[in-house]
């Protein structure tokens, strides 16, 4: 899609009349960004469910294949992706229930609900600095 | 003060273009809206639409430094400068910061925005009891400016099919409403994976209405009668 | 009772198997950082015991119930042709169902 640095334009094709939408020129509330963690950490989780499925089945093949596991997972590559893993599990599971509130009918005014949201972030990411911290 | 304004004549431009403008406002200019009639003074090329000057009608909403408020009661003091006006995002431009509303009054009337009786008429009006009366509170003050639909990620990316906060909003008020007796219908209708279900309670729609409205507690209501309803 | 229909029933899936998965990540979150397993005979004698092995397959059905009704509102966001959205969708499908076939595979074993 074409635009125009000027204005932030995509060009709209239907209708025949130009749009304005470009995400990064509007503003983005903490309720926002949570909403949008909760995206990214879903899709990273399911992009992870096909490794743990392996690592699954090779930890329990044989004590040949754990030990490739427990070696595998102290190296720094994996490491990285564990702190990564950590921080998205974390932030879905808190943003999930404060989304499971949200259903009951709790904390679903517009103060609590950004006070949740900054809690959201910061619990996922004392998880990651956990985490990191005991791989580290 | 130093304004940095979205410009679009259909007739003339082949693409939008923002427009920088310097004017001094008038020891009476208190509102946003004060300083673009101020413009409009300087250069009456500058579309956008206003009525009431005072938050009631709902014409003048457009995006102001990024985010959605009426022209009229956004108070000058304190705006970043420049501020930079928009139309409302992802809604088409037929000039200037003027928006056509089409689809999103289509959604309006989707939801069918007026009380539908299957008994016969009462001879007189029909009664409510102070308790059911106030389960409209925060719902019927909407005044359909736009502001929450234009800025909601969920009818950024599926405006067709979506109903977008403001639709569902009206869509609570008459669901809870005792009047009406079309709530099954009501709540049948909506129980699709777009019209009510894109919504992920991103609450830009809170954030932004200038009548402190909340849509996103009013969608989370609908879901919880339609689960009582299933249940 | 009054049915539900396709946006109440993907919801009221979501919420469900997100109630088990939580359920799960604590307690096995829990029982790995509280007593972690000490060599390969204790970790495969205590995941094949019957709690655990079905715990785990229950997980494994939950989240790509979960997986499937998530990445399915992503592709209905951002995937506008249609022929790449019916691609995405079945890659997604076929992914889970893998997913699923070789955890059963490995529990059953």
């Amino acid at each position: 899609m074409s635009r125009d640095p000027a204005s932030g334009m995509a060009a709209g094709s239907r209708p025949r009349r130009p749009v304005f939408l470009q995400p990064l020129q509007i503003e983005l509330p903490v309720t926002a960004t949570v909403s949008f963690g909760h995206r990214v950490s879903g899709l990273l989780l399911a992009l992870a469910l096909p490794f743990l499925a392996w690592v699954l089945a090779l930890s329990l093949r044989d004590p040949a294949g754990y030990g490739r596991v427990l070696a595998g997972l102290h190296s720094l590559p994996a490491r990285l992706v564990l702190v990564l893993l950590a921080w998205a599990l974390a932030h879905h599971c808190a943003a999930g229930v404060r989304h499971l509130l949200f259903d009951a009918g709790i904390g679903t005014t517009l103060p609590v609900a950004r006070g949740s949201a900054w809690a959201v972030h910061a619990f996922a990411l004392a998880v990651a600095a956990l985490v990191a911290g005991g791989l580290w | 003060m130093r304004l940095s304004i979205f410009r679009y004549n259909p007739e003339t431009d082949s693409r939008p273009h923002m427009q920088d403008y310097e004017v001094t406002p008038a020891p009476g200019d208190r509102m946003l809206l004060d300083v673009l009639e101020r413009i409009r003074t300087l250069d009456d090329s500058l579309a956008y639409r206003r009525s009431c000057r005072e938050g009631v009608c709902g014409s003048d909403a457009m995006n102001i430094n990024g985010g959605n408020g009426l022209a009229c009661i956004t108070p000058i003091a304190g705006l970043k400068e420049p501020v930079v006006l928009r139309p409302l995002p992802s809604f088409p431009v037929i000039r200037d910061l003027v928006v056509d509303m089409t689809r999103f009054f289509e959604h309006y009337h989707a939801i069918r925005p007026y009380l539908i009786r299957h008994d016969p008429p009462p001879e007189r009006e029909y009664l409510q009891s102070p308790q059911e009366r106030e389960q409209l509170d925060g719902l019927y003050e909407c005044i359909l400016c736009a502001c929450c639909t234009s800025e909601c990620p969920s009818a950024w990316w599926n405006p067709e099919r979506f109903l977008g906060p403001a639709a569902l909003l009206q869509a609570c008020r008459f669901i809870v409403d005792s009047r009406d007796q079309a709530t099954d219908e009501r709540l049948e209708q909506l129980d699709d994976a777009y019209k009510l279900f894109r919504c992920r309670v991103i609450m830009n729609c809170t954030h932004v209405c200038p009548k402190g409205l909340n849509p996103a507690a009013a969608i989370e209501r609908i879901r919880q009668a339609m689960l009582r309803r299933g249940l | 009772m009054k049915a539900f229909y396709a946006g109440m029933r993907g919801w009221l899936l979501q919420r469900a198997t997100a109630l088990y998965l939580l359920g799960f990540v604590i307690c096995f979150s829990l029982r790995g950082l509280l007593t972690p397993p000490a060599s390969f005979e204790a970790w495969r004698a205590w995941m094949l015991s019957p709690g655990p092995r079905l715990a785990t397959l229950l997980f494994f059905v939950a989240v790509a119930l979960h997986a499937w009704i998530g990445l399915r509102d992503i592709a209905l966001d951002y995937v506008k042709p249609f022929a790449l959205r019916l691609a995405v969708l079945a890659a997604v499908a076929g992914g889970l169902a893998a997913t699923l076939g070789w955890a059963a595979l490995t529990l059953s074993s």
